[in-house]
């Protein structure tokens, strides 16, 4: 894997980002409960937690205990119902008031990065063009950071190849420089791993866990116990609530 | 990377359905201009034609006036006829500078695919004609008529026939007569280059109609009096109709004016069609890439940056069309012009559909129109998209 370029180099935005209690995350009696026709079926019940810088915390847990509704809510996606949350110094939800639509577009444009289990790549354009998208929205080109980052993720031969000339774990490493590119603070990754092979799932597990030693922050969503082993903290959620030993 | 770059790129995920969405705008912007530019050019070149007769009055056999205008400046023939008496009594009346008369007969060939027009005339009409010039320059004089066997071709006719010299023959059978060549006029851009002509007299006789004509063209002293002039005329002579030539000039163009009307009114509907098709297209696309929507808005773009996108793809999509729909009207433009010439009345011979960069800004403001107008219900759509139900659909 190329290491010419250091993650530190580039993202000292998301170093110095200095929340009022020290955390990058701090989430207290976080809900969501969604409501389909007259039922309510809450999928996060009251969970606390935190995210220091650098620190890499996985969100294990079963199918449908509540892992994707975490990263929805810190990532801004979704809102909560009920408790707080704040995010990179941003306050998300705090009871029932809720930040701007506009807010949570600047923190995910800023401070946030994501990756998803199906890569989501956008299939007409090369690894180098995707990797840029986020930049659009900050009217950045970025293109020698694009190409950094892709060296970075051992991808510097690949520059103008398209998704549909790339392997799965091409794609996901694509999908990963793209996160990193408007060097963020914190990683949201939701099983990203999930559609790999054993090799290239270990792999890429490898470099988020170099990218968090050299400080950035990853919340890392997986049922997976043998990689949830691997991570600085592991919250186990069950039906919407953290579960402890 | 660029927002534009993105939406072009984006563009491409369908390309067929793209390159046909672009297909029928560019069609609908091609028969705009080409409508556009044909109704300047031949507007003037009707104007061009009419001041290039220098006749100003026109007497003819009653019957449809404006017929038989077209077929004395087209070429065809004219059923009823005159006294040639006609033309020397108009040729004193006050105000009338020069009264030429003709008799025209066409002479059909089927078997060449070919009608032969025959014009007799006398020394006034070239007099009424001062412009024209023979191929070796010279003013025709009254002496190329004065012989009974004597034509003088207009330059197509001359090229029809394969006739290059002076005292070359020419035989028709249809009337068992053999004419010789006096002269060859030098294209004038206007029918007159298709006939022969002949002395009226010859005519008048070989057509067996001695003492007619079709048709008496008037040069008036002074053309602010043609309204007097034709109220005289038409006081004096019974049984004949008067065209003043700026009237005929202002029918042609109120009826090119009403078939404009019609025709624009399709164009708006074609144009319309286009845009529906546009935003068909545009929708289409953004309900299959509700995900990819989702994406984007989880990498930071907000509701504005979406609707750009989306607006962006589509003006892009009517713009690639309109721009390509001009150049096809500039490539295709003698051939529209050649079929549309088949359906208006008079039309002038000299080329008519042209670059107007007049049409073709307002050919580019209707599409990017259209575009902005189609544009926005899919670019709501797809800014309206929840992104986690996005991210969560197939």
């Amino acid at each position: 894997m190329a290491r010419g370029v250091h993650l530190t180099d580039h993202r000292n935005k998301g170093w110095f980002i200095v929340t009022r209690n020290g955390q990058l995350v701090h989430a207290t009696g976080l809900s969501r409960t969604y409501t389909v026709g007259r039922r309510e079926i809450p999928a996060l019940r009251g969970v606390d937690f935190s995210i220091n810088r650098g620190e890499f915390v996985v969100l294990l847990g079963p199918s449908g205990a509540g892992k994707t509704t975490t990263l929805n809510l810190v990532g801004g996606l979704d809102r909560p119902t009920g408790g707080s949350l704040s995010v990179a110094g941003e306050v998300v939800a705090d009871g029932s008031v809720h930040a701007k639509e506009s807010r949570l577009n600047a923190l995910r444009r800023e401070h946030l990065g994501f990756v998803f289990a199906e890569f989501h790549l956008l299939p007409t354009l090369s690894a180098l063009e995707n990797v840029q998208v986020p930049l659009i929205w900050a009217d950045e080109s970025g293109r020698d950071r694009a190409e950094a980052l892709l060296c970075r993720v051992g991808l510097g031969h690949r520059l103008t190849h398209r998704p549909d000339e790339l392997s799965g774990g091409e794609m996901q490493r694509v999908a990963l420089a793209r996160a990193l590119i408007n060097q963020p603070a914190l990683l949201l990754a939701d099983e990203p791993t999930a559609n790999l092979d054993t090799n290239t799932r270990d792999e890429i597990f490898g470099l988020l866990r170099e990218l968090s030693d050299e400080g950035l922050a990853i919340l890392f969503a997986t049922h997976d116990h043998e990689l949830a082993e691997r991570g600085d903290t592991v919250l186990r959620l069950s039906d919407g609530v953290i579960v402890h030993d | 990377m660029s927002l534009t770059r993105l939406a072009i790129k984006s563009l491409l995920l369908r390309p067929a359905r793209t390159l046909l969405t672009i297909v029928s705008v560019a069609a609908s912007v091609a028969v705009l201009f080409s409508l556009l530019s044909f109704n300047s050019g031949y507007q003037e070149g009707l104007q061009k034609q009419m001041q290039q007769m220098g006749v100003h009055l026109m007497v003819v056999p009653i019957g449809c006036p404006y017929e038989a205008a077209s077929l004395v400046l087209e070429g065809g023939e004219i059923e009823n006829y005159l006294n040639e008496s006609v033309a020397e009594e108009i040729a004193g009346m006050e105000g009338v500078a020069i009264a030429a008369p003709s008799l025209m007969h066409a002479i059909v060939r089927p078997e060449d695919g070919r009608t032969d027009i025959y014009l007799g005339v006398d020394e006034k009409h070239l007099e009424l004609k001062n412009w024209w010039r023979l191929n070796d320059g010279e003013k025709p004089g009254p002496g190329l008529l004065s012989e009974d066997d004597a034509v003088l071709l207009g330059w197509d006719a001359a090229l029809i026939e394969k006739r290059e010299a002076i005292g070359e023959r020419i035989w028709v059978p249809e009337i068992e007569s053999e004419f010789s060549v006096t002269g060859i006029l030098e294209p004038t851009g206007t029918q007159d280059d298709g006939f022969f002509y002949v002395p009226l007299r010859t005519a008048q006789e070989q057509f067996g109609l001695e003492g007619k004509i079709t048709a008496v063209q008037v040069r008036l002293t002074d053309p602010s009096m043609a309204a007097e002039v034709a109220d005289a005329l038409d006081a004096r002579f019974a049984g004949v109709e008067i065209i003043r030539m700026e009237e005929l000039l202002g029918s042609m163009t109120a009826l090119m004016d009403s078939a404009r009307a019609l025709i624009f009114a399709i164009v708006a509907v074609v144009i319309a069609i286009s845009g529906v098709g546009v935003l068909n297209t545009m929708l289409m696309s953004v309900f299959e890439r509700t995900r990819e929507i989702g994406v984007l808005r989880a990498t930071g773009a907000g509701r504005l940056h979406i609707f750009s996108l989306v607006w962006t793809e589509t003006l892009a999509l009517t713009v690639i069309g309109g721009v390509t729909g001009l150049g096809l009207a500039a490539v295709a433009a003698r051939g529209v012009e050649a079929v549309i010439k088949r359906f208006v009345p008079m039309a002038p011979q000299e080329a008519m559909t042209r670059f107007d960069p007049h049409a073709a800004l307002i050919c580019v403001l209707a599409i990017l129109g259209v575009g902005l107008v189609a544009g926005i219900y899919p670019s709501l759509r797809a800014a309206q998209i929840r992104t986690i139900e996005a991210l969560r659909s197939e």
